[in-house]
């Protein structure tokens, strides 16, 4: 490994000393507005290979680049226009943001979900190095896995064995870098369940609620209506509504009107069961499926181990059930329920029964 | 006391072991690295895909003692360096939890080692007291506490009058601080998780607070909180500004909110210090990596002439088994085990 020390002046030099090794292929050791980067062309395998050999690389994350400019970024992930203009809001700046990746880059780069990180950052030998270079680089961070990033290129030499250092050939010497924090990730690609559309809505009940407690009061009305309804199977309503339309309100309401008095939001944990002392119910199950965001994930929150005989199971973002509608049908008895805001304090609810996506 | 210890309550399958304070070995699936002793297994990205990853995860956790005691040769015998299992019961999600529990009820009978049964609030608790193998830092434990636990989960103040003995004296209505932080971010498409994109938004324009959200719950003279309020108040604030300014005043919005479920934390702390009389604080829970949350909740407890204790590594924030671990050394002591290993069972929404 050659190293080489940045100065004032020789900012030309090391760029151009930079490019060539990158464009053979080569690893560069390079300072960032973070932490110390390790430098490759992103779209050259054997420069991906020797990347990997030094750093093994981590998964759960892909393998982030740098680009230059709005142009590259375009030409190496999928950007909608109202995306683009929260990024032009935020970037440059020190966060990675991961997107659907156009895959012009290595493979290896991607996550499994085939998307890819990207950094557009505030620091101009950066920026004017793959300027000149004309590909985007990666900006993984020298360090060895599971260890700290590093400010300054001794210490990172120090960790290296003998063979990783002769992987690498040239390291750029800024001295100590400012102790900034390694960049904040933003994930900005998109669920990839289907979302369950509303069917005819002619023969809906309407209700409007004047307030949470009124909301409340016709969560328990619309549960006690259907509870001889069905038929020995679990009872599940489905809640549909932006965020802040009061589903969990509605939720609380028919826990309140089971005795139940300490419901909560399940967004984080995705499920929470209460136990009930009830001559039809012996359990309700609150569900959240806002955070679920693959069919993978539906799969492990416990949706079809919960409908048994005598459960009761509230589904908040229940239109992400997807095709577990099928299967829920099947064995359920469901309500549906949208909820819509009107004014700060009202909101409108329908109750529907018939779905267009019910039925085998 | 070696104890290994299991969380699979959420997202993350997680193993440790811990002997005291110690941590020897610390496990949690998304922040390791391929290696060649995962067995060749290609990691999937699925989220709570325990029953795949509980095995490895607890695997490793043990390897790792060879680290701590050299003179460990045979892998085999690591088990027999275990003196406990311990495992969180709850709160969580059940099919989650399940895994967790299983497996260490799979080790405690096949090791014939006791169990001990740990609430993940506990834990987060606990989190504070945490030491490396070198016990460090080595800060001594002195009673009474006020816990202050915020994560995506949960938001909790406790009293801890001695170990183990947890008060309640206010805990959210509906949303947790964490998911509040989280579900604004995504509403301005700033994707997930929320607090970290949060936190450096708002620092690159000095925390400020230019849209002044309502403050739930800061009038009424109980410690409980409610963010769902405030979320949707923010949602629908967001909702009629045009597109342009919301994207222009993006920093501002995010400053803001998050100035006012700080301002909500940090006030209702102080509240419980003044309610309680008790100004030694420790915290924990994702939301508490928050540095800006550190620095106001320091200045607070400062003025109050108390103390406060944050988890002294940024792993412990999160979930994690460690945090496990040195709750179940506690409740050893205390010769609180788990009697009919059989029956224990998850509890998903279990309180202190």
């Amino acid at each position: 490994m050659r190293t080489l020390e940045l100065t004032q002046k020789n900012h030309r030099s090391i760029i151009n000393e930079t490019c060539k090794v990158l464009s053979s292929g080569g690893l560069v050791v390079f300072p960032s507005d973070t932490v110390y980067g390790l430098l490759a062309d992103a779209t050259n395998k054997e420069a991906v290979d020797r990347l990997i050999a030094v750093k093994e690389r981590p998964f759960g994350k892909a393998i982030s680049v740098f680009i230059d400019s709005w142009e590259m970024l375009g030409k190496q992930v999928e950007v909608s226009v109202s995306q683009k203009k929260i990024l032009k809001e935020i970037l440059p700046g020190a966060f990675t943001v991961i997107l659907p990746s156009k895959h012009q880059t290595d493979i290896r780069l991607e996550s499994e979900h085939k998307t890819l990180g990207i950094r557009l950052i505030k620091h101009s030998l950066v920026n004017q190095l793959i300027k000149a270079y004309g590909k985007p680089l990666t900006a993984t961070s020298a360090n060895l896995s599971g260890k700290k990033p590093h400010y300054q290129l001794s210490t990172f030499q120090k960790e290296l064995s003998a063979k990783k250092i002769k992987l690498i050939d040239l390291a750029i010497d800024a001295g100590k870098l400012p102790q900034n924090k390694p960049s904040t990730v933003i994930d900005l690609t998109k669920a990839t369940i289907e979302i369950l559309r509303q069917g005819d809505k002619s023969m809906d009940d309407i209700y409007i609620s004047k307030n949470e407690n009124a909301t409340k009061k016709i969560a328990q009305l619309i549960f006690n209506q259907n509870i001889t309804k069905t038929g020995n199977k679990p009872l599940v309503f489905i809640l549909s509504g932006e965020l802040g339309a009061g589903k969990t309100i509605f939720i609380k309401g028919i826990g309140e009107g089971l005795g139940i008095n300490n419901i909560i939001s399940p967004t984080y944990t995705i499920a929470y069961e209460y136990p009930l002392k009830n001559k039809c119910f012996d359990k309700l199950l609150h569900f959240d499926l806002y955070q679920i965001d693959s069919k993978q994930d539906l799969q492990r929150v416990g949706i079809e181990e919960a409908l048994k005989t005598k459960n009761v199971l509230l589904f908040e973002w229940g239109e992400k059930v997807g095709n577990l509608i099928k299967l829920i049908n099947k064995r359920a008895y469901i309500v549906y329920i949208n909820i819509e805001y009107v004014t700060e304090g009202s909101r409108k609810l329908r109750v529907s029964y018939n779905h267009e996506n019910s039925g085998d | 006391m070696k104890i290994l210890a299991i969380d699979t309550s959420a997202d993350e399958t997680a193993a440790a072991v811990i002997e005291g304070r110690r941590i020897i070995s610390n496990v949690i699936y998304s922040q390791i690295q391929i290696h060649k002793e995962w067995g060749g297994i290609y990691p999937t990205l699925a989220k709570r895909a325990h029953e795949e990853r509980i095995e490895g995860v607890v695997e490793r956790a043990l390897k790792r003692i060879k680290n701590y005691e050299l003179r460990i040769k045979n892998e085999d015998g690591l088990m027999d360096k275990i003196d406990a299992i311990a495992v969180t019961q709850g709160p969580g999600l059940a099919i989650a939890l399940e895994v967790g529990i299983r497996k260490a009820k799979e080790f405690a009978v096949k090791y014939q080692k006791p169990l001990i049964a740990v609430n993940h609030l506990e834990g987060h608790l606990y989190s504070c007291f945490a030491q490396n193998s070198n016990s460090q830092p080595s800060n001594e434990i002195k009673f009474p506490y006020l816990g202050l636990i915020i994560s995506g989960g949960h938001t909790q103040i406790v009293l801890i009058k001695e170990h183990l003995k947890y008060q309640t004296v206010g805990e959210t209505l509906d949303d947790a601080a964490g998911e509040a932080l989280d579900k604004a971010a995504k509403l301005l498409r700033l994707g997930y998780p929320g607090g970290p994109v949060i936190e450096r938004l708002a620092q690159e324009v000095g925390q400020i607070d230019k849209y002044h959200f309502p403050r739930p719950m800061l009038q009424s003279k109980n410690l409980d909180f409610s963010f769902s309020g405030l979320k949707t108040s923010f949602y629908y604030y967001v909702r009629e500004l045009p597109e342009k300014e919301k994207i222009k005043s993006i920093k501002y919005l995010v400053s803001s909110f998050q100035e006012a479920v700080f301002d909500v934390i940090v006030k209702k702390t102080e509240s419980a210090i003044k309610q309680t009389g008790v100004s030694n604080v420790i915290v924990g829970g994702g939301v508490c990596a928050n540095l800006y949350l550190r620095k106001l909740l320091r200045k607070m407890v400062k003025k109050n002439k108390g103390t406060i204790v944050f988890p002294p590594f940024e792993y412990l924030t999160g979930d994690n088994a460690a945090m496990i671990g040195i709750v179940a050394g506690y409740k050893a002591q205390a010769n609180q085990f788990v009697k009919n290993i059989d029956q224990l069972d998850r509890v998903t929404r279990m309180s202190l």
